[in-house]
């Protein structure tokens, strides 16, 4: 399995992704799509990494998707309803569906993978097969549970075969199956015989662990149709003047600070929240790309992120400090060279504010007094996202309703704990070469290579 | 009593949130005196803010609440704002150093209308939404017929419009496609339908033909040749200043058997379709007498002395006319995607072809041209659509088009395209 880090990370977003050509669109009339061919893609990370890899989508589906803008849809299942208060929720299954091997999808190949992909802390208390229903059950309300089984978590994929063994691979009932792993590149082949229809091309070679830099020059020279554009290098993607596909914000860049050791004291927490420039973020480490945040969802979800203000302010923290003065903190973040600089910033920012900050590797400090990570933005549903967003900073709170002042009190709520510091709001982006069609992202904004295809095939 | 008084006004469309938010506020603030401060983070026009605050003056006043000035205890700041979809109306309410805020919904965002000109005007109006692909549809007296990917669905008319009254499964089931097409077309009989997808052949029979739900389906697996044209090419009278009316006899094509005068059940050419792909093999029958490339695409368009070609779409995007046992590329058809049908207007030469855009936007759009010897000249301004069109098809009697529309949240509408005579 392949060891590096993946920037295609889950993250999903409500609004209509958006294509910015920056350069070299193709004037040849346009088409219908063509099928056939190889289409190349590359990336930093693992693309079979569990949940998030980019080969998971292509090979796995799940019960409920997000459409492209955000809603929650049918996928292997057709149809749910909930009862209890939203306790209990049953999933009709799709007929006729197969997995790579032959085999149906069935209830019970379902719910074992359900179960082997979320063993604890689940959304759920149980989940049992009922003819050809999933059931789940909760004892506490599950109102967004459709929305996060569209979650890459919880993609189907067969766990046991025919005959009783663990596959080998990846099997799933996806557009793709897995075909090869040799030299660091992993080929998908077009499963012909998918229920969504089968992909335009015939495979998809997918590059691990390539560095951006290698990305481009490979796609400059035409080794490559597809790449990554990380969001802070979205400038310099276009002064190479590659064609680039942007999505709209849907990853929140997040401080997540500890409510217990040194930092337990709520004032603290406050003063860190006001210690921290999140200008010079955006600027400075993140090339002006997305927007300065303070609130968990974006300005264009909810209509009213306004009312959290982003502006830092020295003196307050150290007001809010008063005269503690705590024991030196650690700050955490991923092997991402970005967000460590980012870190460095931060650490920084609080030494100003009175803190003696140390920047360490999230590997080493798993239990770090603050933690820099990027958080999922998914879905149209303001609710949902929210309640997806803070299950990923480890809250399991469900989210209901749809009145804009409940929500506004819910996310006002949250954030009073200052356990939570929003940053930034980054789109996502990849570069695409001439040769590819008809290329849209997902909510997420990750790309839709299922729906892609190539000009000059046939 | 006056006679104003008397008349009711008809509501803004701000005067039920600005009650909503006004309610809120006094519930909060309580009858006093309060300084009111307006901002606009929406798209609701600049001039439009006065009529706002009015309407908030008015409706604090009603709760007890007088606006005063900025030396006011009490401070109620009111931003318009709006997410992706909806706009929201926020106040924030200071009551010394206590901050309460208050939000009311004030209704989606307005779309941006996009207007049509030139010498004739497409009009689009929406016959059907749906959530599943539709691949065509036929509009006969007895109701309407969709063809989905895996079934067959048939409407009756009901005072809101087309309501779904049976939906079957089309038997045998075979590969799907990632772009799946059929097509639609009245049976022979005049009683029932034809259906053609990749692999498969339906009919529907009808004893009565009254109603649309006494159809019975019955698909085959069967690899016959699709009908690409079926007698609506005559060309119409020119006609100036009205919209499309006139139906017309369907000429000769040139290489091709004449068909019964506007009888639109006899196919005039048939083309063989790949069923693992989303094109024409290139082999039609009554054959041209020229070997034609695979295609997307194809219609009979009129051409002088009452003859008729056959204008197909290649897969490789050329746009080419089999005219006289020979194909000639057509010169204007840059702009063209892969889906054209042929309009019988009325306007002008009579005669339009409705081409999707080639562009890469989100949204597509179609467009009339008409042709001259051999080139495509615009007949209108483009017509946009709300999403990707999937499907393009000319109507029974000619004189519309009908137009799938796939739009960016994957559902699916089935719009008729007409013309109005500029």
């Amino acid at each position: 399995m392949l060891q590096t880090n993946t920037r295609w990370t889950v993250l999903r977003r409500f609004a209509i992704s958006v294509f910015l050509v920056l350069v070299g669109t193709c004037a040849a009339a346009r088409t219908r799509p063509h099928y056939g061919g190889s289409l190349r893609v590359e990336t930093e990370g693992d693309p079979l990494r569990s949940p998030d890899g980019m080969a998971r989508r292509l090979v796995l589906d799940g019960l409920t998707a997000f459409d492209p803008n955000g809603a929650v849809s049918p996928a292997l299942a057709i149809e749910w309803q909930s009862d209890d208060n939203d306790h209990r929720w049953q999933f009709r299954l799709r007929p006729n569906v197969h997995f790579h091997d032959g085999s149906p999808l069935i209830s019970t190949a379902v719910v074992m993978s359900l179960n082997l992909s979320c063993s604890a802390n689940c959304p759920w208390t149980a989940v049992h097969a009922v003819g050809s229903s999933v059931v789940f059950t909760s004892d506490s309300p599950m109102p967004n549970l459709p929305a996060l089984l569209a979650r890459d978590t919880f993609l189907i994929a067969l766990t046991r075969t025919a005959d009783g063994q663990t596959p080998a691979n990846l099997i799933g009932t996806g557009p793709f199956q897995f075909a090869a792993l040799n030299n660091g590149v992993l080929t998908l082949a077009a499963n012909d015989n998918c229920w969504q229809g089968r992909p335009f091309v015939d495979e998809i070679a997918i590059g691990a662990s390539r560095p951006i830099r290698d990305q481009w020059l490979d796609l400059s020279v035409g080794r490559a149709d597809v790449v990554e554009v990380p969001a802070e290098q979205l400038r310099q993607a276009q002064q190479q003047r590659l064609t680039v596909v942007v999505s709209p914000p849907v990853e929140l860049v997040a401080l997540q600070v500890s409510d217990s050791g040194a930092l337990a004291h709520p004032l603290l927490r406050a003063a860190i929240a006001q210690g921290v420039d999140r200008g010079a973020l955006f600027n400075v480490i993140f090339q002006k790309q997305g927007e300065i945040s303070a609130s968990l969802l974006p300005q264009s979800l909810t209509g009213y992120s306004f009312l959290f203000p982003a502006d830092r302010d020295v003196n307050k923290a150290n007001e809010l400090r008063g005269g503690l003065t705590p024991q030196p903190l650690t700050l955490a973040t991923d092997g991402n060279p970005t967000m460590q600089l980012a870190a460095q910033r931060i650490a920084l920012n609080l030494h100003e504010a009175g803190f003696n900050v140390q920047v360490v590797s999230a590997r080493n400090a798993p239990r770090a007094d603050l933690m820099l990570r990027t958080l999922p933005i998914e879905g149209a549903d303001p609710a949902d996202a929210l309640a997806i967003l803070l299950r990923s900073a480890g809250e399991n709170a469900p989210v209901a309703g749809k009145d804009p002042t409940a929500l506004f009190r819910a996310e006002h709520d949250f954030l009073d704990l200052k356990t939570l510091i929003p940053l930034l709001d980054l789109p996502r982006a990849c570069a695409i070469s001439g040769r590819v069609r008809d290329l849209r992202l997902r909510a997420d904004g990750t790309p839709d290579l299922a729906g892609a295809s190539l000009e000059g095939t046939q | 009593m006056g006679l104003a008084a008397g008349v009711a006004a008809a509501p803004g469309p701000w005067e039920q949130p600005a009650a909503a938010l006004a309610e809120q506020i006094a519930g909060i603030l309580g009858p006093g005196q309060a300084h009111l401060t307006i901002r606009n983070l929406s798209s609701i026009p600049a001039d439009e803010i006065p009529v706002i605050r009015r309407l908030l003056a008015q409706d604090l006043k009603a709760h007890g609440v007088i606006l005063a000035g900025p030396e006011s205890a009490n401070t109620v700041r009111v931003t318009l704002s709006e997410s992706a979809r909806e706009r929201l109306w926020v106040a924030e309410i200071a009551e010394g150093n206590q901050t309460q805020v208050a939000i009311v919904d004030s209704g989606p965002v307005q779309a941006q209308q996009a207007t049509a000109a030139g010498g004739l005007t497409l009009l689009s109006q929406q016959l059907l939404a749906a959530h599943e692909p539709v691949l065509a549809v036929l509009e006969t007296p007895a109701g309407m017929v969709a063809l989905e990917p895996e079934q067959i669905v048939l409407y009756t008319h009901a005072a809101e419009g087309w309501r779904e009254q049976k939906r079957m499964a089309i038997e045998p089931r075979r590969q799907l496609a990632r772009d799946p097409r059929g097509v639609l077309a009245m049976a022979a009989d005049g009683q029932g339908f034809d259906a053609w997808l990749a692999g498969v052949r339906c009919s529907g029979a009808s004893a009565s033909a009254a109603s649309a739900g006494d159809w019975t389906p019955s698909c085959r697996e069967s690899d016959d040749p699709w009908p690409i044209a079926r007698g609506s090419i005559a060309p119409a009278p020119p006609a100036q200043g009205s919209a499309a009316s006139a139906p017309a006899a369907a000429p000769a094509p040139a290489s091709a058997p004449a068909p019964a005068a506007a009888d639109v059940s006899v196919p005039l050419f048939n083309a063989f379709y790949s069923a693992a792909r989303n094109y024409f093999t290139g082999v039609v029958t009554p054959s041209l007498g020229v070997d034609l490339p695979p295609f997307y695409s194809g219609a009979l368009i009129p051409r002088a002395g009452g003859a008729a070609a056959l204008l197909i779409g290649g897969i490789d995007g050329k746009v080419q006319l089999a005219e006289n046992s020979a194909l000639h590329p057509v010169a204007g058809t840059r702009d063209w995607g892969s889906d054209f049908a042929v309009l019988r207007s009325g306007c002008g030469a009579g005669t339009q072809i409705v081409a999707s855009g080639s562009g890469e936007a989100a949204n597509d759009s179609l467009r009339a041209y008409e042709l001259l010897s051999l080139e495509a000249v615009a007949a209108s301004a483009p017509l946009a659509m709300d999403g990707t069109v999937t499907a393009l098809w000319t109507s029974p009697d000619g004189k519309s088009v009908l137009a799938v529309v796939r739009n960016a949240a994957n559902q699916y509408e089935v719009d008729r395209v007409t013309a109005l005579c500029n």
